[in-house]
């Protein structure tokens, strides 16, 4: 496993200095990709059906689209998994190419980066231990403490709709969802902030143990993947934007959904003007 | 890519907040570690052989394993039996712990460190064992367990920093997160580097003044 | 907690081990560059390397790595997961070694060095021949307890990309959703390690003890 891991550092330190050299050649990061024949993918294994680890293996939507693209490319995917709050200074920082995650689509996020068209909704609803009859409507919240991932567009949620209640929640920032997931296990926290599909997810893999409260209290969203903004990253964001068209026109999209979710999604073919 | 701390210093109440909740865990995990860690060695030099063998392997194990796997254990273990403790509590508790297993081999190699002879007359003039642990074996042994508790206090603060993992809001998960908000990643980063290191300065300093008198104490009396 | 996790477990023990021991070769190495320069008794060698071993001790792990995994960058040096966190490791492991050598090397007696120069030998030799064994010898426990100190730190560098021990710990403890059993399991086999370095380290001592006697 090591000798794999130097091995590929060598190897990476002898691309660092080639692509210095051939930067001219291939004129920006799609070239560049295809050229290595190797896409790099930040994102991070707590977002499950997005992205996890099944018993050891990196599983879910993103590894599956991923997989798809990379044939469609014609190239190797390789996974770089980081804490969620480590991802965009990666990103920015040039470790890999392009975010999975995926990213709730918001304005603040719209103006440092490109998102891809829609891959499946991002609502944010509120995750309760099962049976939990103190909580039965989102308002319910008001004044307990609720748990959301570090540096996420649903904690950013969470805060929003908090400061619109008569007592505010106090929000816990954990480093993953998971981590959200365990506390409210425990009874730490009485609710977890996160999207329906992932929420959803939880609920059916443990059932008797937690519970989707409906409705949503988010404004209506969308996840999407992240690219860079520069001109060098353009036709990339382009590509992989023109692969989310193609896969749910052809309805490999709608394959993965319900492979993952057990339901569909009807989603927009771009976000101009996210709800926040 | 600009770099302006500023967006982060403007945060200033969050930061006062983050560094405060760091300094309380820290020197209360200190306090903690030192009072149960001189237990512990005195314990294991005078309670016999079983306590000794007990507190010994308990001893290994907290140095033999990483205080984040300790800490995630004690967290997200501990309401599987009963234990549910809040972030705060649970990040003191952990350091305390960890803390006092590090404190009690200082205290320990300094119990090794004073002379039987001067034992032996304490208890030639009348001294009791409490006595003598009191006015002989704790003075003598000050001077040598001052550096290398000084340095453990500081690997200490730098180990409190895991805590920001398990959602206790210290320093570094205070000001990760306004990084985050901000976008503004390396000035967060570069920020608590710097805190962390002034804060380290400070209490090496300290511990050199502390060595400095408590020598010139001693050789006063002598 | 089944067979099967227990290997994944030990899988991602083998990076930690890997990744510890090679930090802990490379930190040795510029660990004595920073011992002699501190004790070139030149300014223009030892305030840097006072400068080094101060920030490095000053600065938690956590910071340090991602401060190598997001900073190098934007000086144009952007290096992989696992060439940062043997960066940071080795830097780290460095700082604190070097303070242990300036140690050892002050207690080398001033009679054996003046011994070698009378005997023709030139400073590089003395310095490699005399005193850096000598210092060794004396520093030897500590190497030990720092090797054990850097295996358990290594449990922070997933937050640069690598999956080791504490990472597949926790992925394993969310998706079982048995945190007790996997991390006490990941902390048993810490421990194992742990304690192996230690045993090690004692075999060397009484080794180095008979070979000098």
């Amino acid at each position: 496993m090591l000798k794999r891991h130097l091995l590929k550092a060598a190897v990476g330190a002898a691309l660092l200095v080639t692509t210095a050299f051939s930067a001219h050649a291939a004129d920006d990061a799609l070239a560049r990709i295809k050229a290595a024949g190797v896409m790099k993918v930040g994102t991070e294994t707590a977002f499950a059906p997005f992205d996890f680890i099944d018993a050891g293996t990196h599983s879910g939507l993103n590894v599956d689209f991923f997989a798809e693209l990379g044939k469609d490319l014609g190239v190797k995917i390789e996974w770089v998994e980081l804490p969620w709050d480590g991802v965009f200074p990666a990103l920015e920082a040039g470790k890999f190419d392009f975010v999975a995650g995926p990213a709730t689509i918001t304005k603040a996020r719209l103006e440092r980066f490109k998102m891809t068209a829609p891959i499946a909704e991002a609502t944010v609803a509120i995750l309760k231990k099962a049976g939990d009859t103190l909580i039965t409507k989102p308002e319910d919240i008001a004044g307990k403490a609720v748990g959301a991932g570090k540096a996420t567009a649903q904690l950013a949620q969470l805060q929003e709709y908090s400061a619109t209640l008569p007592t505010k929640v106090t929000a816990r920032e954990y480093v993953s969802f998971n981590d959200a997931y365990a506390d409210l296990a425990a009874g730490r926290i009485v609710a977890v902030a996160n999207s329906l599909p992932n929420i959803a997810f939880v609920a059916k893999q443990r059932a008797g143990v937690f519970e989707v409260v409906t409705p949503a209290f988010g404004k209506k969203s969308y996840f999407g993947f992240i690219g860079k903004k520069d001109a060098d990253s353009a036709s990339l964001v382009e590509y992989v934007n023109s692969e989310v068209i193609k896969m749910k026109k052809d309805g490999r999209l709608a394959k993965l959904q319900e492979k993952w979710f057990g339901t569909t999604f009807d989603t927009p073919d771009e976000v101009k003007e996210p709800a926040f | 890519m600009m770099f302006n701390p500023q967006v982060i210093i403007e945060k200033l109440p969050e930061l006062g907040s983050g560094l405060f909740v760091t300094l309380l865990l820290w020197i209360a995990g200190i306090a903690g570690g030192v009072v149960i860690g001189f237990l512990v060695a005195t314990a294991r030099r005078f309670g016999g052989f079983a306590t000794n063998a007990v507190l010994g392997s308990v001893v290994e194990v907290l140095r033999g394993t990483p205080f984040l796997i300790q800490i995630f254990l004690l967290y997200y273990g501990g309401p599987f039996v009963g234990l549910m403790l809040d972030p705060i509590p649970c990040g003191l508790i952990g350091l305390t712990v960890y803390s006092a297993a590090y404190y009690s081999e200082i205290f320990r190699a300094g119990f090794a460190a004073v002379p039987v002879g001067h034992v032996e007359a304490a208890g030639c003039l009348g001294m009791t064992r409490l006595q003598t642990i009191r006015r002989i074996q704790i003075p003598e042994m000050a001077l040598i367990v001052l550096p290398p508790a000084v340095n453990l206090s500081v690997i200490l603060l730098k180990e409190s920093a895991v805590l920001s993992i398990i959602t206790v809001p210290e320093l570094t998960a205070t000001v990760s997160a306004i990084g985050s908000q901000q976008y503004a990643y390396l000035e967060a980063i570069f920020i608590l580097a710097v805190v962390y290191w002034a804060l380290v300065e400070l209490t090496d300093r300290l511990g050199r003044a502390a060595e400095y008198r408590l020598s010139r104490l001693r050789f006063s009396k002598a | 907690m089944t067979f099967k996790l227990f290997t994944l477990l030990l899988q991602a023990a083998v990076s930690t081990i890997g990744i510890s021991l090679v930090s802990i070769a490379i930190g040795f190495v510029i660990a004595i560059l920073l011992s002699a320069a501190t004790l070139s008794g030149k300014t223009i060698y030892s305030a840097p390397a006072r400068l080094f071993v101060s920030f490095f001790r000053g600065v938690p792990l956590l910071v340090q790595l991602l401060l190598i995994y997001t900073l190098l960058p934007a000086i144009g040096l952007n290096v992989p997961s696992i060439v940062a966190a043997i960066i940071g490791l080795s830097l780290c492991t460095a700082a604190y070694q070097a303070e242990n050598l300036r140690g050892g090397f002050s207690s080398v007696p001033k009679g054996l060095i003046e011994a070698a120069e009378v005997t023709g030998f030139n400073p590089l030799q003395i310095f490699a021949r005399i005193q850096v064994p000598i210092a060794l010898r004396l520093t030897l426990p500590t190497l030990v307890n720092e090797s054990i100190m850097i295996l358990k730190a290594s449990s922070l560098v997933s937050v640069v990309g690598i999956i080791e021990l504490t990472k597949m710990a926790q992925d394993l403890a969310s998706s079982t959703y048995q945190p007790i059993p996997i991390f006490l399991s990941a902390g048993l086999v810490y421990f194992v390690i742990c304690s192996t370095i230690a045993l090690l380290g004692r075999y060397a001592e009484r080794s180095m003890a008979r070979t000098s006697a």
